[in-house]
């Protein structure tokens, strides 16, 4: 059990670095370090015009370690056959759980530990925190963070006390109070709470770890766990286990009719189609359009408007690029009599359209919110229309000639 | 007695799907356990194979319930599910292999015996593939064989009879009543009512999450004697009146 823990924490790793290879890419490696860079600069600057005693600075620490707790779920890398297979050595499975338990709470306390070192130097201007304070404040998050992870431990159980395994209880709940404690009376209360918590939590495996596993919770939950990692890697490339659901979206329906049912339009009628009806895919295109267009509202200044735009264009479209490649598993559209030349430009159409109306979206925004600054409104609008026109006629054809060959 | 369901009351969510059922499998036993698609056979199996929690009643695997002892209860069964579920990532090979490691079987013994199981079934050049490029009813032969090499004493079988070549379904069943004569109990729920027939030593009809009525062929004969002489001439009879009531 214990080496079949190590065999498959190898391969997960493996599996893994496979994909974060392709998620830093140099594209989004360049991006990420002006994005990090960017945020950075205007935190410092931002601290500089902080002072103590501002009301609203102990909550928003609060949430924001609140939000810290939450990061990183038990990996349990467990496998949908493994109800069957490992049946005869559930008792033994406990030695298994252990060790993906540790681990992943080592991994959530590094979490941990850099949600603390950015929030730092806030903590100290807002509310002057002596050394010792911060410390025990670390400690506090990180043993919250350990009986977290213990009651998500304790819920793949069948439990004879559900509230060892309740998430509202051990997520929320007792780490709002002991935060609230830590930060408002005093960190060394808060710190010494919070270990109660966690020692309390950790003894009542005690209590479970001679019932039986509740597989049903133990599978969703890594399924879950898996789905999520997968979803973010689905950002920068194509994911073949992950199967997204589909969705009617008959309110859509007017967009699809338009499309002529001509054979050269094969391709789009399908990409349409699945564009709009596959979760995934619209999914991560309505919360990437939602999220730019909040922080266009908010965010002010003569060229960052204009870089947010260009860059949440760029984030959009280079997420759909994967969608080129999304109907070659089905043996129809190789045996339809339909040459692939127009493969490519029905993508590159649907790509126009999506693009576009962001393009659009981001516009109207901005020059509401802007109209007093004539220079970024113009910046935006030549910007986006030479980046969506060199995006979708230089840049996709070569990716896509690109991933054919590697495919 | 190696499988005693007394009582069960059970199901997915607060919503029992199971109301009272009752039941038991001796040593030596094929018991067929038959209803309409949605009366409870897989939530019944849930049950024994530990899936769920009953929320009344008990299930015990000769004399010992699920959390009495974990381990005894659990190393006694073998399952081979309805859908035959394996590793992506494993080969047959390794998947023999895994269930070696699981039920702790000496490994010069098992692979003789997973030997004959592969001949039986006509996968021993198969070793290095990956099962999870086979058709349906070759991954269920890769579930029969994973579950026959282990020395369970209760095989629990849901529906094997689907997507199985005729040959290997009368593999199945030798091997069936192979280990029938060595004293291990099985449960199996299937749709096929002519091959249940033929070798069930006793049925269990379940109906909307109650036990309509359990016995041999000549039990059931003489309980309804004018639905009919054949197990589905019985079944179909009940399953109607079922409906109507």
């Amino acid at each position: 059990m214990k080496t079949l823990f190590k065999k498959r924490l190898g391969a997960h790793l493996t599996e893994l670095t496979k994909y974060l290879r392709l998620v830093f890419n140099d594209y989004f490696v360049l991006a990420l370090v002006f994005m990090i860079g960017g945020l950075g600069y205007y935190y410092s600057n931002a601290l500089k015009q902080l002072t103590t005693g501002l009301w609203w600075a102990p909550l928003l620490i609060i949430i924001v370690l609140l939000i810290s707790v939450q990061t990183g779920r038990m990996a349990t890398l467990i496998e949908d056959p493994d109800y069957v297979f490992l049946l005869p050595q559930e008792a033994e499975l406990i030695g298994y759980l252990k060790r993906a338990f540790w681990y992943s709470t080592i991994l959530a306390a590094l979490m941990q530990l850099l949600f603390w070192i950015v929030l730092m130097p806030f903590i100290q201007v807002t509310v002057s925190a002596s050394a010792p304070q911060l410390f025990s404040l670390l400690g506090t998050i990180i043993f919250l963070k350990v009986a977290w992870m213990n009651a998500d431990f304790a819920r793949k159980y069948h439990l004879q006390h559900k509230w060892m395994g309740n998430r509202w209880l051990f997520r929320l709940i007792i780490p709002v109070v002991v935060l609230a404690i830590s930060i408002y009376v005093n960190y060394f209360i808060g710190v010494v709470l919070a270990a109660i918590v966690m020692i309390g939590g950790l003894f009542t495996q005690n209590a479970w770890k001679k019932r039986s596993v509740d597989w049903q919770t133990l599978i969703a939950d890594e399924n879950s766990r898996m789905h999520s990692i997968y979803q973010f890697f689905n950002l920068f490339t194509d994911v073949p286990s992950l199967k997204g659901s589909v969705k009617r979206r008959r309110y859509l329906d007017w967009l699809l009719h338009k499309i002529k049912l001509l054979p050269d339009n094969t391709y789009l009628y399908l990409y349409a189609h699945g564009i709009i009806r596959d979760n995934e895919m619209s999914g991560l295109y309505v919360r990437l359009t939602v999220i730019g267009t909040l922080l266009l509202v908010f965010i002010k200044g003569e060229v960052l408007p204009i870089v947010l735009c260009l860059l949440f264009l760029y984030l959009i479209g280079f997420q759909m690029i994967p969608f080129y490649f999304h109907f070659d598993d089905n043996a129809f559209v190789h045996i339809y009599p339909v040459t692939t030349e127009f493969q490519l430009k029905n993508f590159q159409r649907v790509l126009l359209m999506m693009m576009g109306t962001v393009a659009v979206i981001f516009a109207i925004t901005v020059i509401a919110v802007n109209l007093t600054a004539p220079v970024t409104v113009i910046g935006v609008l030549i910007g986006e229309a030479i980046e969506v026109g060199l995006f979708i006629f230089m840049y996709v054809p070569r990716r896509i000639k690109k991933s054919e060959f590697s495919r | 007695m190696t499988l005693q369901v007394s009582n069960l009351v059970g199901g997915y969510s607060q919503v029992p799907v199971l109301k009272d059922v009752t039941f038991d499998v001796k040593d030596g036993e094929l018991v067929g356990l038959i209803g309409l698609n949605g009366a409870g056979k897989s939530t019944t199996i849930n049950h024994i194979i530990g899936l769920l929690t009953p929320f009344k009643g008990s299930v015990k695997i000769n004399g010992v319930a699920i959390n009495d002892d974990v381990k005894k209860y659990k190393q006694q069964i073998a399952y081979i599910p309805e859908q035959p579920i394996v590793y992506k990532e494993l080969t047959l090979k390794e998947h023999l292999e895994m269930t070696m490691l699981a039920y702790n079987l000496d490994q010069n013994e098992a692979w003789k015996r997973a030997d004959k199981l592969l001949k039986t079934f006509r996968l021993e050049n198969k070793l290095n593939w990956f099962p999870d490029n086979f058709s349906k009813g070759m991954r269920q032969k890769v579930m029969i064989v994973c579950a026959f090499l282990t020395n369970a004493k209760l095989f629990i079988i849901d529906e094997p009879f689907l997507g199985l070549d005729p040959l290997a379904v009368n593999d199945l069943l030798n091997l069936i009543s192979e280990r029938k004569k060595q004293g291990a109990s099985i449960l199996m729920s299937t749709h096929v009512l002519d091959t249940a027939q033929r070798y069930c030593d006793r049925f269990v009809l379940l109906h909307d999450g109650k036990v309509r009525t359990e016995g041999t062929l000549a039990q059931l004969q003489a309980l309804f004697p004018e639905a009919g002489n054949s197990l589905n001439d019985i079944y179909l009879t009940l399953a109607r009146e079922g409906e109507a009531s």
